[in-house]
């Protein structure tokens, strides 16, 4: 019952989260770039939140720092996706040598730590939000081929699969039309868990000062310019942080609901 | 009997008078807070400012520059004659000068010093550019020595007064090697390196021996027996270290901490001005648009560059009104600050042709976009200010987007790209020669690229006028007149380094450059 | 410790010798890795050099000549190898100075915050770890799996701005120093945040061996509970943990990048940081190496004692 609990209050969290980064455009007071009034101001007179180091309105800049962080670490995961579910679809469908290479490939990149991985990226490539996104979205990859795989795998062995094959079905329509199907639920789960280490990474990156823009209005950027005020004004730094941390619980928790409502059993 | 109890008197005499004798400050250790951590310590090779604070009381230099008057001093030398063509330079050295490793300065000191600055193996970032046309060091005597050049070059003592030009033992030199050297460093200053742990501490011991400092000192010796300098990067930690009595001494400090700092009575704040160039940005004259000096002008009015440097800076920096800096050249400017006007900014760029027909915010002609690049490195709140002036642009009516660069490397690397509108670099210096590098067409920081004839014979003139101070000056008010009609550079604020240190600390004064306090002075109050 | 039959000798040594062949092999695959991507991605140091105005045409031919860059890509990755297995890192593209000496600096101060840290988070695990298991039921027991998952979850960026905020303003209320390069708070930081997962762990290995026949019949006889039952119910659950430890290495590197950064320590991981914002490609791909190797030798070494600690796993294999 307290799972329950907790899980319909992390998707309430995350559908909430979703509709701001949206509408941000829309619904957001100010322009997040422009200065409205002096800096550092507490909230009251024209904005709810008060002003940033250059006088840039607080709110607007967490509305669009939402879309920003969500969405860059949607991009990311949309990548290790197609990587992951490609590879690991390719590796549980040969045996042998194709198998054993691409399995040996995904645990080299293993061997590197995911945020390190992702550093390496750009390091060769230099900063930028599309970098960061990229080196995220590779630096996933390993670790999701190996679970893919292995998904993928065990269902193999059910008895459809083996059905299809008799009645002469080629391993791309096994692969489409049977094993993705079937795997759905554990993938979703998979792809949430996913999710979450995405938008930690993203934002870890941005944090460090990889995306390159000082002005970004994302919440990993605004965390780390934050912290010049952190003594004046701590809000700066600590809601973005606060935002963040909410968010990445509330993936997780969404992604152990569905994960324990997609075992069998 | 008697004999004894006059010894005895004499013994408590004695005592009681040494008792009484005023106790010598020698006990006595300082922590200074540094922010920055460079990525070299050898002033002969790297540029930054940051290593100078420790190291200027590490060094002496062969002439000293009075932080007052500006007049040079003698320093090492004791005097010196510039030769009537300015192509030659002798000085009479000390003869009274050893340096901490117990090796005596003489004038092959200075010879070797030279050779291993302009040696090109060891890539010198700056002591080498210093020297401008020298051809070489000539040792007359053991204590006499002449520099020669190629041509006339004012700047030359000025670059002598620096610590990047500091006397360094050539045994140390010779033992250590480029690479090492900078962990042991052995000068003839007032203060001994003891030790230099990368991104943790340096470690300074006070030199007894010391006899030989310039009258701008205002101690023979040294009062502080150590000095320990400590990383503070992090802004936020520089106010709270000092008030938590972890450091007495930083500069750097933000404005807000600075003014809190200031009305504590535990605390005193020195605003230092740092002559030089101001924080500005260069406009790319090379490559559309701002290679129209329409657009460039129009950008610069844009720009509400007091707003910008209040909301940055607040009251502790005055907003930049030309090339170089008020402090020490404020007579060379023509003290024409260029007041903000958007409307004439907008006018001006109808004037020229762009003109937003799509009403989408953004201008344009001939089919394109009105698109700037704007380059700003990541230190001295260059991206604050380049945040405010996007902004500004943008209301014009440009789609601005603005790129950081985190190290003088991939700053330089956007600049050799070539694909940028502006871009951020200024350097401090106290001899407006800094112009020359900047603004002559074949200057190695023309980031404009600005190619104005007339203005490089003015630049070189002025370079070579070793004997007119004042011929000298007028040569640079044309100048600068020139470079601010031809609108290549957005000058934003003059440096004001915020020094906040512990009021009993005696006796700060900072050099001419500003940057580097005369740590020999300081004294703790009792 | 249990005695060891003669013929499972052989089994174990196989297996020991299976797992340092894979792991030499992962090291080697992510080395490799490693040299590719920023060769191809990052271009030709020279040419860097060059276009950052540190070096001009002619040095830069002659730092191309001396690095190997004038080779094939082939060739140079022989060379890599070759200075690689000789212990040559390289040179800084900026100072000049040999990368093992820049890294030998920082390194220091990178392993004190890492196995202070390490301490903490093993501390705190096993304390929230073990009261779940042991009070499973009760509130404390649901209160201490729940700060097990909180751990895991909470970003490291936020715990360290948040304690140091907090360090702050205490200092500020009571006038004693604190922040900057102190270890203490850093090593909180990460050890908190590391603590989930050994939390976790100790949690559901405890749990499994203190419901085991043998705890029970021990406890059904009479023996009284507390340490001697503990240790006991605790040996089996070692051997999960020290695998962990090895995992730990992942969330402890990318941790201590992050802590450094916040608190402005020195250390390998602000070197890290600091070599990829300036470009300077020898000291990060450095890095980069020995981060992989340190992973896959932490991995080989958590697996071998885990086999030695549970026998049920020697015969896994």
């Amino acid at each position: 019952m307290r799972r329950n609990f907790t899980f319909s209050w992390a998707v309430v969290w995350l559908i909430g989260i979703t509709v701001i980064a949206l509408a941000a455009p829309l619904i957001a007071p100010y322009n997040p770039r422009l200065p409205v009034g002096a800096a550092l101001s507490p909230a009251g007179d024209g904005t709810m939140l008060g002003t940033d180091g250059l006088g840039r309105d607080l709110l607007s800049r967490l509305m669009y720092g939402a879309r920003y962080s969500l969405l860059s670490s949607l991009a990311a995961t949309l990548i290790t996706l197609s990587i992951g579910l490609t590879l690991g679809l390719l590796a549980s469908g040969s045996v042998g040598f194709v198998d054993r290479m691409l399995l040996a490939l995904a645990n080299a990149g293993l061997a590197i730590p995911g945020l390190l991985l992702a550093m390496l990226f750009v390091a060769g490539i230099g900063p930028g939000l599309p970098t960061v996104i990229l080196a995220v979205g590779l630096g996933g990859s390993p670790g999701f081929i190996r679970l893919a795989r292995s998904i993928f795998k065990s269902l193999m062995q059910e008895g459809y699969v083996d059905a299809a094959r008799a009645l002469g079905a080629g391993r791309v329509r096994i692969a489409l039309f049977h094993l993705l199907p079937n795997a759905m639920p554990q993938l979703v789960a998979l792809a949430t868990t996913h999710y979450a280490w995405a938008f930690l990474g993203t934002t870890t990156l941005t944090f460090l000062g990889l995306a390159g823009d000082p002005s970004l209005p994302e919440w990993g950027a605004m965390l780390d310019a934050g912290r010049t005020y952190l003594i004046q004004a701590p809000i700066l730094s600590l809601l973005p942080g606060l935002l963040i941390t909410l968010t990445v619980f509330a993936v997780h928790r969404a992604g152990l609901g569905l994960s324990t409502s997609s075992q069998p059993g | 009997m008697k004999a004894n109890y006059l010894r005895l008197l004499l013994l408590s005499t004695t005592l009681l008078v040494g008792a009484c004798a005023p106790v010598q400050q020698t006990e006595s250790s300082l922590n200074y807070g540094l922010t920055l951590s460079p990525s070299g310590l050898d002033p002969h090779l790297n540029a930054s400012a940051e290593l100078g604070i420790p190291l200027s009381s590490v060094y002496d230099t062969l002439v000293f520059r009075d932080p007052d008057t500006g007049e040079f001093v003698p320093g090492l030398a004791d005097s010196w004659k510039i030769s009537p063509d300015g192509l030659t330079y002798t000085f009479e050295l000390r003869d009274d000068v050893h340096f901490h490793d117990g090796t005596p300065f003489n004038a092959n000191a200075v010879r070797a010093n030279i050779d291993y600055i302009v040696d090109p193996q060891n890539h010198s970032q700056k002591a080498v550019s210093m020297l401008g046309p020298l051809v070489e060091v000539v040792v007359l005597s053991e204590y006499r020595v002449s520099f020669q050049l190629s041509e006339p070059f004012a700047p030359l003592l000025d670059s002598l007064s620096q610590v990047y030009l500091g006397i360094a033992s050539p045994s140390a030199l010779e033992e250590w090697g480029p690479a090492e050297y900078q962990f042991h460093q052995i000068g003839t200053g007032p203060y001994r390196f003891i030790e230099y742990i990368p991104n943790d501490h340096i470690l300074l011991e006070r030199n007894p021996d010391y006899a030989w400092g310039p009258s701008i000192y205002h101690r023979q010796n040294a009062a502080i027996h150590q000095i320990e300098f400590r990383f503070y990067e992090f802004e936020a930690t520089r106010s709270l270290a000092l008030e938590s009595g972890q450091i007495d001494i930083i500069g750097e400090v933000p404005f807000r901490e600075a003014e809190r700092l200031s009305d504590d009575s535990r605390f005193s704040l020195y605003p230092t001005p740092i002559p030089g160039q101001p924080m500005q940005f260069y406009f790319n004259t090379r490559v559309s648009p701002t290679d129209d000096p329409l657009v460039r002008e129009a950008l610069i009015l844009a720009v509400d560059r007091e707003r910008i440097v209040d909301t940055i800076f607040g009251a502790t920096s005055p907003t930049a009104s030309g090339p170089l800096s008020d402090v020490l050249f404020g007579p060379l400017l023509p003290n024409r600050l260029t007041a903000y006007d958007p409307n004439r900014a907008g006018a001006l760029l109808d004037q020229a042709g762009w003109v937003d027909l799509d009403g989408d915010g953004i201008r344009e002609k001939g089919g394109s976009k009105l698109a700037l690049v704007l380059v700003t490195p990541t230190w001295g709140s260059n991206p604050q200010a380049a945040q405010l002036i996007d902004v500004s642009w943008e209301i014009l009516g440009a789609s601005v987007e603005v790129i950081s660069a985190p190290a003088f490397g991939p700053l330089k690397e956007q600049q050799s790209n070539g694909e940028y509108n502006a871009i951020g670099l200024n350097f401090f210096g106290t001899d407006a020669d800094l112009l020359r590098p900047s603004y002559s067409s074949s200057g190695l920081y023309n980031w404009s690229g600005i190619q104005d004839p007339d203005l490089d014979q003015l630049l070189n003139m002025a370079a070579s006028e070793v004997h007119d101070p004042s011929l000298r000056a007028s040569f640079y008010q044309s100048a600068i007149d020139r470079m601010e009609r031809a609108f290549v550079v957005l000058p934003m604020r003059d440096y004001v380094d915020l020094v906040v240190a512990r009021s009993d600390l005696i006796g700060l004064r900072f050099s001419l450059q500003g940057w580097f306090p005369f740590l020999i002075d300081l004294t703790f109050s009792s | 410790m249990v005695p060891l039959p003669n013929r499972s000798h052989l089994q174990l040594l196989t297996v020991i010798g299976r797992r340092l062949i894979e792991g030499l092999f992962t090291a080697w695959a992510a080395v490799t890795l490693t040299f590719f991507a920023l060769r191809i991605a990052g271009g030709d140091p020279a040419d860097n050099l060059l276009a950052q105005g540190l070096a001009s045409a002619e040095q830069a031919q002659a730092l191309r000549q001396q690095l190997g860059l004038d080779h094939p890509l082939g060739i140079q990755y022989l060379e890599f190898m070759r200075n690689l297995t000789r212990g040559d890192l390289g040179i800084s593209l900026y100072t000049a100075r040999p990368v093992g000496r820049v890294i030998g600096e920082q390194l220091p101060y990178t392993i004190a915050l890492a196995l202070s840290g390490l301490m903490i988070a093993l501390a705190l695990g096993f304390v929230f770890g073990a009261l779940a298991a042991w009070r499973e039921r009760t509130a404390e027991g649901r209160f201490a799996a729940a700060m097990s998952d909180l751990a895991t979850a909470l970003p490291v960026a936020f715990t360290g701005i948040l304690i140091l905020y907090l360090a702050l303003m205490l200092s500020l209320a009571i006038g004693r120093p604190m922040a900057a390069p102190g270890l203490l708070l850093p090593a909180i930081v990460l050890g908190i945040t590391s603590s989930g997962p050994i939390g976790r762990v100790v949690q559901a290995g405890l749990r499994e061996s203190l419901n085991s026949e043998y705890i029970l019949a021990a406890r059904a006889r009479g023996l009284p509970g507390g340490a001697r039952l503990l240790w006991h119910a605790v040996r089996p659950a070692l051997s999960p943990v020290i695998s962990l430890i090895a995992l730990e290495a992942a969330y402890l590197f990318s941790g201590t990048v992050v802590t450094e950064t916040v608190f402005s320590r020195p250390g390998l991981g602000r070197l890290l940081v600091k070599s990829i914002l300036e470009a300077d490609f020898p000291i990060a791909q450095a890095l980069v190496v020995l981060a992989a190797l340190f992973y896959t030798t932490s991995h080989i070494l958590a697996d071998l004692a885990a086999i030695m600690l549970d026998p049920r796993q020697r015969r896994a294999g």
